[in-house]
Formats: C-alpha cells, structure tokens, sequence
C-alpha cells in the first residue's frame, strides 16, 4: 500500500579503524616476538644495569629456585659440537638421533649418566620429566665445570652468563663461581630484570667527560 | 558471531519497475578483525616483552696467590663490611676491624634499597673525607662485600647494583668469614 515505512537499516558499524588498529598491534608483536622458552622458569633480580645480553654466542648457566644448576649454549652446531666434547672425554657416545634431539635443547639440567636416558624419550616426555640439574660441588671440578670446557671447546667465543633466580641460595652460586675459576674465567655476565636507577643516578657516561 | 550486515544497496522504491539489486561495495571485516585479534592474543601471551639485562662481574684470579702476599692489609678504619644475612638483612661494621671489642655493638643492621644505599653513601662520604686518596688517585673508599651461606642470589646483585649506584669502584667479593667476623655476627647468619 502506499503507506510510507521507516526504512528498516540494519546498524553498521564502520571496522576499518578497528582492523587499522588490530594490525598495527599484530605487526608489532610479530616483530618484538621472542618465544618464551621451555626451560625451567627463572625469576631473575632487577639492577639498573642498562647493558643488554648479547644475542649470540652465549652460554646461559642458569640456576633455579631450588638451587638447582642447568646450562644451555644457543647456538645448535655448538650444542653438537659441545656434546661430542663431552662424550670424547667421558667415553660415552650419542647416536645421531640423540645428537639431533641434543641439538634442539635450549637448556638442560641432567647429570651425564642420566642425559641419554632423557634424549630417548618422547618429546612430551622431555618437557614433562623433572629435571634434576647439573652436579656442582665446590672442589670446581664438577660436572659443570667439563660441560663448560666442552662448550668453549666447541667455540671459543662463547660469552658466559649467569642467570640466577632470586632465591637461589649463595652457595649455590659460589660453587658455579667456583667452577668456572678452576678454568680461569674470571669475567662473566650476570643476567637481571632491568629497573629504573634511583632518582638523583647519574651514569657513568653522563658524569666523566 | 556478530556478523553486521546491511541489507543490500539502495532499497529501491516500490514504483513497480523490476532494477538489477545493487550490491553494496562494503566488505564485511567482522572474520578479519576476528583473526587480527586472534593473533594479537596469541602473540601478547606468547612473547617475553623486556629483553634482560646484564651486568657483569669480574672476579679475582683465584690462583695468584704469590702476587696477593705483596699488596698491603687493608686499614679497617677505610672498609665498610657488608654482610648479607638471611631475610633480606644487611648486616654492616662501619670502618671497623671485626676483633675490635666494639665490633659487637657497632654491628649496624639495615635493609636493602634506600636504607642500604643511606649507609654506603654515609660511610663513603665519612672516609673519603678522612682519607686522601691514595698515589693514583683512588678514593679511599673501599667496600667488602661478604655473603653468607643464609643469603640469596637477589641479595648479592642487589648489592652490586648499589655498588653501581653509590659508585664504589673498589669492592671486594669475599665469600669466607673470619673466626672474628663469626663471633660478631653470630646466630645471625645461619642458614635458616
């Protein structure tokens, strides 16, 4: 009939602002993205440091809340190189599907008896198992100590760090400490949390000329 | 999902001629928008945002121990000992020699941060005050740090870090007490 109707509109909401701002965001943490690792969770203290850790070449000894040691190097042909290492001078050998699997750990906490054990098992089972740390005592010659020979072995420029969690006890610490002195290495990289210098904090930069 | 949609084009008037409908040129973003935001959760969960610091510690050769018998005993009168306790505490001796017999009730007891920082800055500017600085220039100015076995790792780069901020350039990191050193600071530091 020739009644007039209000146009019935369904509401349409304008997304492209939205998208806009939805990609510039996805862009953005595609960008920044690192992945958290599977390693065990590690609560690092704070400093005002402002050096940042290097990328590359590093070798992370890590220490958890428990007080338990793990060590990890980044770089994959190192990893094999260091297991190689190892096993050359503890007469034990790896098949080239454990050196595979080696190779794909950031980080590991087994002693070396059990470390073959850990490589044959499931993938799931990998990151599932309890790991009970690398044996470090304070004589300096633990176990830690030839896996650190072993990775400086296979590269030379590796750059030591130190990633310890806030509750770490300092003995624990002090015998890492003690392990890597026996090989001499005296300079390492603590890891921390970075946080704002106190007010009044002038860097060093800043006040010698 | 909300699927927001207009039914198509004009409407047209109902003036009984038959037109091609026209489509609207819109794109329905809703399944795109849907995917962005999909992904931005995902990668907000799965990154770490602050990259990590690091400062770096350098310490003494421990095997030198010919060259260490010729450098000179520390003067108690230019140290302030810090020791780390369990508990977050610092325990400190202020320019003194822990088998002096005041040792005991001067053991001052502070806690880490601005308290601490009070203390280092205090004793610092006292020394320094009191003491030239030595043939190539350094302040007198020196600081001990010694961890107990009660102490954690965030005590120790705790305290570095105020080594950085007070601007002690000389601290030494010793980890065994002395006989004295024991007696003074007692039950304090016992592994809890």
């Amino acid at each position: 009939m020739g009644k007039v109707r209000p146009k019935k509109h369904a509401p349409y909401t304008d997304m492209t602002a939205m998208t806009d701002v939805g990609f510039l965001l996805l862009t953005f943490f595609i960008m920044t993205a690192t992945f958290k690792t599977n390693e065990a969770e590690i609560n690092t203290p704070t400093s005002i440091s402002q050096i940042k850790v290097p990328d590359d070449k590093i070798m992370v000894i890590s220490i958890d809340n428990a007080g338990k040691v793990f060590f990890g190097v980044d770089a994959q042909p190192v990893r094999v190189a260091m297991l190689d290492n190892i096993a050359q001078t503890k007469g034990v050998t790896f098949t080239d599907l454990e050196k595979t699997k080696f190779a794909l750990q950031t980080s590991f906490g087994f002693p070396l008896n059990q470390l073959k054990a850990w490589l044959n098992m499931s993938k799931d089972q990998m990151g599932a198992v309890k790991q009970p740390g690398i044996p470090v005592d304070s004589t300096g010659t633990s176990e830690l100590a030839d896996w650190v020979y072993a990775a400086r072995k296979a590269d030379p420029g590796l750059r030591i760090a130190l990633k310890g969690d806030n509750l770490a006890k300092f003995p624990v610490f002090k015998d890492v400490l003690s392990n890597l002195q026996s090989q001499n290495i005296n300079k390492f990289n603590l890891i921390t949390g970075s946080e704002a210098a106190p007010a009044g904090y002038a860097s060093e930069e800043a006040t010698e000329e | 999902m909300a699927a927001i949609e207009e039914s198509g084009g004009g409407g047209g008037k109902e003036d009984g001629k038959v037109r091609a409908k026209k489509h609207s040129t819109r794109v329905d973003m809703t399944p795109m928008v849907d995917l962005a935001f999909l992904l931005i959760t995902f990668f907000m969960l799965a990154t770490t945002m602050s990259k990590p610091t690091s400062m770096t510690l350098a310490v003494p050769d421990k095997n030198d121990d010919k060259e260490q018998a010729q450098t000179e005993p520390l003067k108690a009168s230019k140290v302030l000992t810090l020791f780390l306790g369990g508990d977050d505490e610092v325990y400190y001796l202020d320019g003194i020699a822990s088998d002096d017999d005041d040792a005991k009730a001067k053991l001052g007891t502070t806690r880490y941060g601005y308290d601490l920082r009070t203390v280092i800055f205090n004793s610092q500017k006292r020394i320094n005050a009191a003491n030239p600085k030595d043939e190539k220039g350094n302040e007198a100015f020196v600081v001990v740090i010694k961890p107990t076995v009660a102490s954690t790792y965030k005590n120790l780069v705790d305290v570095l870090d105020e080594m950085a901020i007070t601007k002690s350039k000389r601290y030494a990191l010793v980890d065994n007490l002395t006989d004295s050193e024991k007696e003074v600071l007692g039950d304090k530091i016992e592994a809890p």
